[in-house]
């Protein structure tokens, strides 16, 4: 797509092999991450946006299957040919990773001040004394009162938005290139979510890094987000600028979508309906993957053999070519 | 229907010598409100601000600690624990987690027939029958009744808790966040149900949320709530197009929204304070953006104030804009 980018990510397969079956976890994907710029990853559970992280971050189950992975472009280097030693000198130190439950992603039984130092005198050869100042430094710049003090605090004495906080300045303590939010807010209070996507918006301009975000929520996409791409059963449905996905969406799934997301209007809304369930990633439907749910299915009976793949139709603007078909027959 | 009168709730903390009483987590504050008959009432505020603890004193699956809640004119806290059951299949309740609330080794039947075989008089047939019709009408099929929870999704799970409460005929259902486990496109299609059943089965409801946009869909009036106290009420309507209170406030504006009118939000400062020790007077004052340097908020008395027919506002936040 372009070649100005800090990640590329191209025809990316994670196949798990599960008894005798095989999960197409994430089939095929391509995206640009361009630097200092957010990217956001948005689908229901299950439709491949962790997996997709985690196969960046080369934290995947042993249980892979061997297919062609497709490549994981970052400074010149294919991430998924790299061995486990060359990776653990990326991973936390120019790409870093937060995640949703801060409770749970948190070590119970170390002080912050252990946790956080412990990435910076591995990537940045600092003995404990310097790691802790840093260790200061970082969560004063995440916003944590009194850091002298909260450094030595354990997880457990910390609220969920200081946790989350806390997690922040844990993966930007080695200056990290890319940040990979996964769903980060999605287990804290409005409030605090506001606070600490306010407080991502302000450390990108501060430090420049660029954002992956995961999240199901697209109402925390239009707030956060530079460009958007939408999955399905590991698949890409769509991907444009934020701007342009919501005033102009083009697949029927993402239509659906925003349709369907809850909004606050000062007169009561219709819901929107979008029937059935994501099917199992074990036997997804052959052709469309979306064909079982989609309201335009009975106007295209090729749906069950079409082969899926994005197509630009606007620069910047790619739509999966199943749906900018339907599209048109419905318009 | 259901009218609550200085409503508490505090739950005594014990510990050190002889497990002595150390102080109260107060959950409930001398709350009053009246649901009445077919209304879908949304309770909304952050955790901890005890939406939970008052949606189960209401129907006593908590003991509240003080106060008067009447049901049909009769006070329901002066019943004893017989007649109390008797009242029992007019209150339902729909929890939030569809995994931890249905019991893993019983099948949907059973889970579903448990209320009828225990409050009603009907042969094996009858409640056969009831099951499976109920069943039906939230959207499952006759052939789920013989299997188990774990061969559900999440959304169908919803589907046989709300066939579970369903299923005696009850008056009075508490939804305690029912769909904050689910995924939106799920979410919509189990608050397209809750509508459509509460019409068929003329329901009264009070919905539980922290999602605002949630409540927005689904409620006719709506409370607000932080830290035991009911902060602001009104009808839906109003209370989204002239919110009165700052908390409120700050509730509208922070809820993330795809296409957003107003840009400049007003982000609260810290975290709820505990219940243990709220703050005295008004309690929200550690974090309104209007709070006064010279504190006066501290000594204010809490109380909702009528400002507009049917819109009451704690008569702090009256004064501070």
């Amino acid at each position: 797509m372009k070649n100005e980018s800090l990640l590329s990510v191209k025809n990316l397969k994670t196949h798990f092999s599960v008894g005798n079956s095989v999960v197409k976890a994430v089939d095929g994907i391509s995206f640009d991450l361009e630097p200092g710029k957010t990217f956001a990853i948005v689908g229901e559970s299950g439709s491949g946006k962790s997996i997709t992280a985690l196969s960046i971050m080369g934290l995947l189950p042993n249980n892979l299957e061997n297919v062609d992975r497709g490549k994981i472009l970052f400074n010149n280097q294919d991430l998924l040919t790299l061995e486990e030693k060359e990776m653990r000198k990326i991973r936390g130190n120019s790409v870093s990773m937060i995640f949703q439950e801060p409770m749970t992603s948190l070590n119970p039984v170390y002080d912050l001040s252990f946790q956080i130092s412990e990435a910076i005198m591995l990537h940045q050869n600092k003995n404990k004394q310097e790691a802790r100042k840093i260790a200061i430094d970082m969560l004063d710049l995440v916003g944590i009162p009194e850091p002298q003090k909260r450094i030595d605090a354990f997880p457990h004495e910390l609220s969920g938005g200081m946790r989350q906080r806390a997690m922040i300045a844990m993966a930007l303590s080695c200056n990290p290139k890319i940040l990979i939010a996964d769903e980060p807010t999605t287990a804290l209070d409005v409030t605090i979510q506001a606070q600490i996507i306010e407080l991502m918006r302000d450390l990108q301009k501060k430090l420049g890094m660029a954002i992956i975000f995961i999240t199901h929520d697209l109402g925390v996409v239009a707030e956060i987000s530079d460009t958007v791409m939408v999955m399905y059963l590991g698949n890409t449905m769509e991907i444009a600028k934020t701007n342009e996905i919501f005033s102009n969406p083009m697949h029927p799934y993402t239509k659906s979508l925003i349709d369907i997301a809850p909004q606050i209007t000062e007169e009561k809304r219709k819901i929107h309906v979008l029937k059935g369930e994501i099917p199992s990633p074990i036997n997804p439907p052959s052709g469309c993957v979306f064909r079982t749910r989609c309201p335009n299915a009975s106007s295209n009976e090729k749906k069950e053999s079409i082969e899926m793949g994005l197509i630009e139709v606007k620069p910047g603007h790619w739509v999966d070519k199943c749906g900018v078909n339907c599209g048109h027959l419905r318009a | 229907m259901i009218k609550v009168k200085n409503l508490k709730k505090y739950f005594p903390i014990k510990g050190g010598f002889f497990n002595a009483k150390n102080g109260d987590v107060k959950a409930v504050e001398s709350v009053n409100f009246e649901i009445p008959e077919g209304e879908i009432l949304g309770l909304v505020g952050e955790s901890g601000s005890g939406k939970t603890t008052l949606g189960r004193s209401i129907i006593r699956l908590i003991e509240p600690s003080d106060g008067e809640i009447f049901y049909n004119n009769e006070n329901i806290l002066n019943f004893n624990e017989k007649d109390m059951r008797g009242l029992r299949k007019d209150f339902q309740i729909i929890f939030q987690d569809p995994y931890a609330s249905l019991d893993p080794r019983k099948k949907i039947f059973d889970i579903i027939a448990q209320g009828l075989k225990i409050h009603t008089t009907m042969n094996k047939q009858q409640i056969y029958n009831k099951v499976k019709s109920i069943i039906n009408e939230v959207g499952l099929q006759e052939e789920h009744l013989n299997r188990y929870p774990h061969e559900f999704s999440g959304g169908q799970r919803q589907r046989i808790g709300i066939a579970r409460a369903l299923v005696l005929d009850p008056k009075f259902i508490i939804a305690d966040e029912p769909v904050s486990a689910l995924d939106v496109t799920i979410q919509a299609q189990i608050l397209n149900l809750i509508l459509e059943l509460k019409e068929k089965y003329s329901l009264t409801i009070l919905f539980i949320s922290h999602d605002l946009s949630v409540i927005n869909q689904i409620a006719d009036r709506v409370m607000v709530m932080y830290l035991g106290h009911i902060v602001e009420v009104a009808n839906t309507k109003n209370l989204f197009s002239n919110p009165k209170h700052p908390y409120t406030k700050s509730l509208i504006e922070t809820a993330p929204q795809i296409f957003r009118k107003n840009k400049n939000k007003i982000l609260l400062k810290g975290d709820i304070p505990s219940p243990i020790n709220p703050p005295s007077g008004c309690v929200f004052r550690t974090r309104c953006p209007h709070a006064s340097k010279d504190n006066k908020e501290a000594n204010i008395e809490m109380g909702l104030i009528e400002v507009a027919e049917g819109h009451w506002v704690d008569r702090c936040a009256i004064n501070c804009n």
